[in-house]
């Protein structure tokens, strides 16, 4: 019994160290190739970290175009977030606790807008952003991410919403609590880790959305991140080195945010889609 | 006749507490209004806009004229449609497999006791905190033939004696991008399963111990049907995501070589950079069936919970 206690034990911790190594080596891969230059790449072929300088970053903190992109991702991503926020907890507040005629097609509603892939509306929001002025603009990108943030929010928020106790919304009514008073100050404070979690999730999607920004601020100085990187290629030329610093600095912060607040985004995953 | 004024007294009655000009009710459509609003004007309108767009022959700066069907017939006789259709089933069923294969797998090994477990589940949660943009950029650079570290180990080992173009020939080009696709995306199916094992409530694993059941038999009669609510949903879920991953086929292959890995969105995009609008919407419509048939499993799902 005790031998194949241990035979099992060295089994799962080498099986983790696998899993590990297949998870981690392309951050690290992406890492070292960041600090080597694009001669250094083809004259040594080695997976080891050699020739390491950081003039790729000083590249990227020199070029102007990039720090452009990134102001852009931050005040498109934090201000549609901001309203992301306050429109899915004003609505899946609705949803969950209030009563009132057509709630549960709202509801139905809401999750249709969430299962639909982005990439089926795309087209259609492209030339009415255009039609109305607005593209190649940080507001227009605010407005079309909503169109996804905001269904995403409502749905993890119902989640948070129903696992609180049904009759806690009613107690604080009696007490003399308005329903305002009963949201802001009895019900918000118990769904605050949602509202983390909801503002870290819509947070990244929005950091990491390709598509609509591809097609929607074609101008560069109204590019974000993703699109930014994607053009420091030339045609097939891919600068690896400086490609890779850029990545990094544009991964480390959202993926900082992600490990502060894993406990919220984990239970906040759960929540939507197991309490749903 | 007095079967007709109980019905009506009812009716009026029922309206009076949960009529649309009830307080409360009115409370409720002011707190729906900003949702609303976005999707009334962020999805309703765009979706109809291409609904009816599919029907025109709209391209770029002329005018629309209704065509009919006469799109989706050339869509339908188009052969870079019917790869893309074709691409796009193979891309989503692997990926999906793979995904579920790897994340229950590391679920199950998360699951047992572990030293230092928050520190294992950190980790399997990287590759989910990664930007996908950033996250698709490395595996084109690790599938690279000249500094890519696949073909750096693969000819430094010897086991092939030249470096293999992973996403520029055909035979790799999709089992490459379906891998790299499955490592970004199985985090998310490890950790809701690893949840949902958890979630299970011990005293059966107990009792069917005591009844001699063997590894397996516990797994295959108590975890799996217990984890089997979560398996749908997040398959659901997933799946609506990978019909979706424009990204991974666009800064990996951009669809190459030679269409092999074009999928629906892809072939869309390509559409609007032509300003073949009209063509292009209906092909971004041809998602809709799929994302019809998940919706209304999940929420046929979802109201019986």
């Amino acid at each position: 019994m005790q031998r194949t206690n241990i035979k099992f034990s060295i089994f799962k911790y080498a099986m983790l160290s696998l899993v590990a190594i297949f998870v981690l080596f392309p951050v690290y891969y992406m890492i070292t190739l960041s600090l080597r230059s694009q001669s250094s790449l083809w004259s040594k072929s080695t997976l080891l970290p050699v020739d390491s300088n950081l003039d790729n970053y000083r590249a990227a903190f020199e070029n102007t175009d990039f720090k452009r992109s990134l102001l852009n991702s931050v005040i498109v991503c934090g201000t549609a977030t901001l309203i992301a926020v306050l429109f899915s907890v004003m609505a899946a507040y609705a949803l969950t606790i209030l009563k009132f005629k057509g709630r549960d097609t709202l509801g139905r509603v809401i999750i249709i807008a969430f299962l639909t892939p982005g990439a089926l509306l795309f087209i259609p929001l492209a030339v009415i952003m255009a039609n109305v002025g607005l593209s190649n603009s940080l507001q227009g990108l605010i407005l079309v991410y909503l169109s996804f943030m905001v269904p995403l929010g409502t749905y993890l928020l119902i989640g948070f919403f129903r696992s609180l106790p049904a009759e806690l919304e009613e107690a604080a009514r009696i007490d003399g609590a308005s329903r305002m008073q009963a949201l802001w100050m009895v019900l918000l404070p118990l769904v605050a880790p949602g509202l983390v979690s909801v503002a870290i999730i819509t947070f990244t999607g929005a950091y990491n959305e390709l598509l609509y920004s591809l097609v929607i601020n074609i101008s560069p100085e109204m590019r974000t991140v993703p699109v930014a990187i994607l053009n420091l290629s030339v045609a097939d030329e891919v600068p690896w080195g400086r490609t890779m610093a850029f990545s990094t600095i544009a991964a480390l912060p959202v993926m900082a945010l992600y490990f502060a607040g894993q406990r919220f985004v984990v239970e906040g995953l759960q929540t939507g889609s197991v309490k749903g | 006749m007095s079967r007709n004024t109980i019905e009506s007294s009812k009716t009026v009655t029922s309206k009076k507490r949960d009529g649309i000009f009830a307080p409360s009710s009115l409370f409720g459509y002011f707190m729906m209004l900003p949702a609303m609003s976005v999707l009334v004007f962020f999805f309703a309108y765009p979706l109809t806009y291409e609904v009816w767009t599919s029907l025109t022959n709209k391209t770029l700066g002329n005018d629309a004229k209704f065509v009919g069907i006469q799109n989706y017939i050339a869509l339908f006789s188009d052969p870079e449609f019917i790869t893309a259709a074709r691409n796009s089933v193979v891309y989503v069923s692997f990926v999906q497999g793979g995904k579920f294969i790897l994340g229950l797998g590391i679920a199950i090994l998360l699951h047992q006791k572990l030293v230092a477990r928050g520190f294992w589940r950190a980790v399997v949660l990287v590759p989910y905190a990664m930007p996908g943009f950033v996250a698709f950029m490395v595996w084109k650079l690790i599938y690279n033939p000249d500094v890519g570290a696949l073909n750096i180990f693969l000819t430094k080992t010897g086991i092939t004696d030249a470096p293999i173009a992973f996403l520029g020939d055909r035979t790799w080009a999709m089992a490459s991008v379906i891998f790299a696709t499955i490592w970004r995306g199985f985090p998310f199916w490890a950790i809701m399963f690893l949840a949902a094992l958890q979630a299970v409530p011990k005293e059966l694993y107990e009792a069917a111990a005591v009844d001699g059941a063997n590894a397996w038999h516990r797994f295959r009669n108590i975890s799996l049907p217990g984890i089997r609510p979560v398996i749908l949903i997040v398959f659901m879920l997933s799946t609506i995501n990978t019909i979706n991953s424009f990204e991974a086929i666009w800064l990996t292959t951009a669809g190459g070589p030679s269409d092999a890995t074009v999928i629906l969105p892809v072939f869309a995009y390509r559409g609007l950079a032509a300003f073949q609008i009209g063509e292009s919407a209906a092909a971004a419509l041809s998602m809709v069936p799929v994302a019809i048939v998940i919706a209304i499993f999940l929420l046929n799902k979802l109201k019986k919970d």
